[in-house]
């Protein structure tokens, strides 16, 4: 079992992200990922499904871990983890391997897990396979040139959703709910929780949490992308706190059934104040900003949170 | 000792699994393979074999599945057919890249359209350039004893590829045999623990399947080309092994029947090739000088062994049993890869080309002594007066 982390000074100082990769400056994944490893700790297996937490870690046919790391395709980072899994079960009790069963970690951006990895990942929990599986939403597919993918928000400019004097607000759909989809119709699921990058203790226990929890686990990771939503490299951190803050990201954790807020702000700010920020939303009119403050505060509610922001 | 029962070329193969001790499974139901999963699904609810039996959410789940657990250190098995085959395209290359040997039973099957459960070759040989070992098994008891050879194979060290263990559908999937099941000590010792030395093993922390810059991918692409090359030597030392181990010896690459003073010969593979051994010895009963050379693996293929085998003939038809549009020569990738093979002979060793057993119909003795007719006609003009036939519609 591993134990909870009292406190940011008490996190374990090991490392098993390390130096040696090429992700951009402020990269918010790459931020995650050392939290995630460092809570993981040794006895761990990662893998790492097409994205940029492949591409920009193994560029040159090596890879920043200091534990297992293997490449599954986009489309099938759950069923690689099932196999992994099962081998280890397998060898274990036909004492074929003397090793103690992993920590076995899926790292997988919003397209491996929400869009074309869904099918693996739903398989996966379904099965009941003890694995955790970890989405890092950077809303988009970034590491082909930022393309829409279902996680983009509504009004977020891409390449694929450019604005312009047909389509003035550029992505037009909302967003697939990930967490929500995973956390009911998946009766084998053990562990589900959302988390964020700006708030590094509770995302470190969550992983614990996940890995604790002898099942299934999913862990919805928020991690903002300097390059794919045009803001400077230093505000990651800022960017992460403020969607949380605005409601655009909520916290919480699935416990038995039910959603449980792991941190409320004592106030919402107004949407507008988080978008402001970001160059991938700098042509939104109000009546734009309008409906996607009303989605905050729907996806708010949703999580029990009566909605303290007035649509302007 | 073994024992021999009648049993379909699933249960065979099912058979043969459970003889190597599988530690990984992964099933999707596709006729006609479906019968070795659930054959495999009862000997693990029976308490008959130890491992784990993974359902796949489709056939690309089924091999991702297998990925993982090959990875890991298992012993890994996984099937299809006909559409589940090419739903799975994306991750053959991942595995065989990653030297994985895997092991895939495919009870072949027509694509869609037409959507009907024959059987026919195309679907495995839409695979047949991913790195992998591939043959045909014409009858349950090779489907059982392939299955053993491949992950000998596929498992060497030297070697360390992955394996489509194919057998015809139907014809060879589901019609009973007299198959030998060999003694599980014999196999034992014919066929070691799996031991990899890449494993993901968080004490021995190993990075699988970087992403390189473009300039290192052909370094790794020469050393699977390597590989597959020098599973050549292996091929022929586990089928040496296996003779002497359990007294069936397999030619390696082709099975040779009647071709002693041939002057014409069909060559194939697969379980039609059963039906076309009735005709050769019919025909030879009544003095014809007619042979049958059949292909025993397609991947790595034996240019040098098929060379020598087909260039004794003045005429070889080629059976196809697979579609595939639009292909130099109009017939399928057996003719083509025949006809490599024999590159070089000039006028020598006449070919033609004959798409038969479509989408599951038989390929019927009198279809077969009309291509050998053409065939002793081709041989006495010297040359061939078309290329291909399209069977039953051009013949």
């Amino acid at each position: 079992m591993l134990e909870e982390i009292k406190s940011i000074k008490k996190a374990p100082i090991e490392e098993y992200y390390v130096p040696g990769h090429r992700t951009c400056a402020g990269c918010g994944p790459a931020l995650q990922y050392r939290l995630v490893a460092k809570a993981a700790g040794p006895n761990t297996i990662f893998i790492g499904p097409t994205g940029c937490m492949y591409v920009a870690n193994t560029s040159y046919s090596c890879g920043p871990w200091a534990v297992p790391w293997i490449h599954a395709q986009i489309t099938n980072g759950g069923a690689v983890a099932s196999g992994i899994e099962a081998a280890y079960k397998a060898m274990i009790r036909k004492h074929k391997t003397d090793a103690e069963f992993p920590n076995i970690i899926v790292m997988a951006g919003d397209g491996g897990s929400a869009d074309i990895g869904i099918q693996a990942l739903s398989a996966a929990f379904y099965r009941g396979h003890n694995i955790l599986f970890i989405a890092y939403d950077n809303e988009s597919y970034a590491n082909t040139g930022i393309q829409t993918s279902p996680t983009t928000p509504y009004g977020a400019w891409t390449t694929f959703t450019p604005a312009g004097p047909v389509v003035p607000e550029g992505k037009k759909l909302m967003p697939k709910d990930l967490p929500k989809i995973m956390a009911h119709g998946h009766p084998e699921l053990k562990y589900l929780a959302t988390a964020s990058l700006a708030y590094p203790l509770d995302l470190m226990n969550k992983v614990r949490k996940g890995l604790n929890a002898q099942g299934p686990a999913f862990l919805y990771v928020h991690a903002p992308c300097p390059k794919g939503w045009s803001f400077p490299a230093d505000k990651t951190v800022e960017i992460g706190k403020l969607a949380v803050e605005t409601g655009m990201f909520q916290l919480y954790e699935l416990v038995d059934g039910e959603y449980k807020l792991t941190y409320k702000p004592r106030e919402f700010r107004p949407v507008a104040e988080y978008i402001k920020l970001q160059g991938r939303f700098s042509h939104l009119k109000p009546e734009h900003i309008e409906k996607l403050q009303q989605f905050a505060n729907g996806r708010l509610q949703e999580v029990g949170i009566e909605v303290s922001v007035p649509v302007q | 000792m073994g024992v021999k029962k009648r049993i379909s070329g699933c249960v065979a193969t099912a058979n043969a699994v459970k003889l190597a001790d599988v530690d990984v499974i992964c099933s999707y139901p596709i006729r006609p393979y479906t019968g070795i999963m659930s054959e495999l699904a009862r000997m693990v609810a029976d308490g008959e074999l130890d491992a784990e039996f993974v359902h796949g959410e489709g056939e690309h789940g089924q091999l991702s599945v297998v990925y993982g657990a090959s990875a890991a250190g298992a012993r890994t098995f996984t099937g299809s057919s006909g559409v589940g085959v090419t739903y799975a395209m994306e991750v053959y290359s991942p595995i065989s890249g990653e030297r994985l040997p895997v092991q895939m039973a495919i009870a072949d099957r027509t694509l869609d359209p037409p959507g009907d459960f024959g059987s026919e070759q195309t679907d495995a040989l839409c695979c047949r350039d991913q790195g992998w070992i591939q043959g045909w098994a014409a009858t349950p008891q090779e489907a059982l004893d392939n299955t053993l050879m491949y992950y000998r194979i596929g498992e060497d060290p030297r070697v360390l590829l992955p394996q489509y263990a194919c057998q015809d559908g139907y014809f060879v999937s589901h019609i009973l045999g007299e198959v030998d099941i060999p003694d599980a000590a014999q196999v034992k010792e014919f066929l070691p623990p799996y031991k990899n030395h890449h494993v993901l093993d968080p004490r021995k922390p190993q990075i699988i399947g970087a992403q390189m810059e473009p300039k290192m991918g052909p370094g790794m692409q020469y050393q699977r080309y390597l590989a597959i090359e020098g599973a050549r030597k292996v091929i022929e030392e586990v089928h040496e092994e296996f003779g002497q181990i359990f007294g069936r010896k397999y030619a390696p690459w082709v099975e040779e029947f009647m071709t002693d003073d041939a002057e014409v010969a069909i060559f194939m593979q697969g379980g039609h090739s059963t039906t076309c051994k009735t005709v050769v010895k019919r025909l030879r009963n009544l003095g014809e000088k007619v042979g049958l050379v059949r292909l025993r693996t397609f991947r790595p293929f034996p240019t040098e062994q098929v060379r020598e085998a087909l260039s004794k003939f003045k005429a070889v038809g080629v059976v196809d049993n697979s579609v595939n549009f639009g292909i130099s020569g109009g017939a399928g990738v057996l003719l083509t890869e025949a006809r490599t093979a024999l590159y070089g002979l000039g006028d020598k060793v006449s070919t033609v080309g004959f798409v038969g057993g479509l989408g599951g119909e038989m390929i019927t003795h009198e279809e077969f002594y009309k291509m050998f007719q053409i065939l002793k006609e081709v041989a006495k003009a010297g040359k061939a007066e078309r290329q291909s036939y399209w069977l039953p519609y051009e013949l």
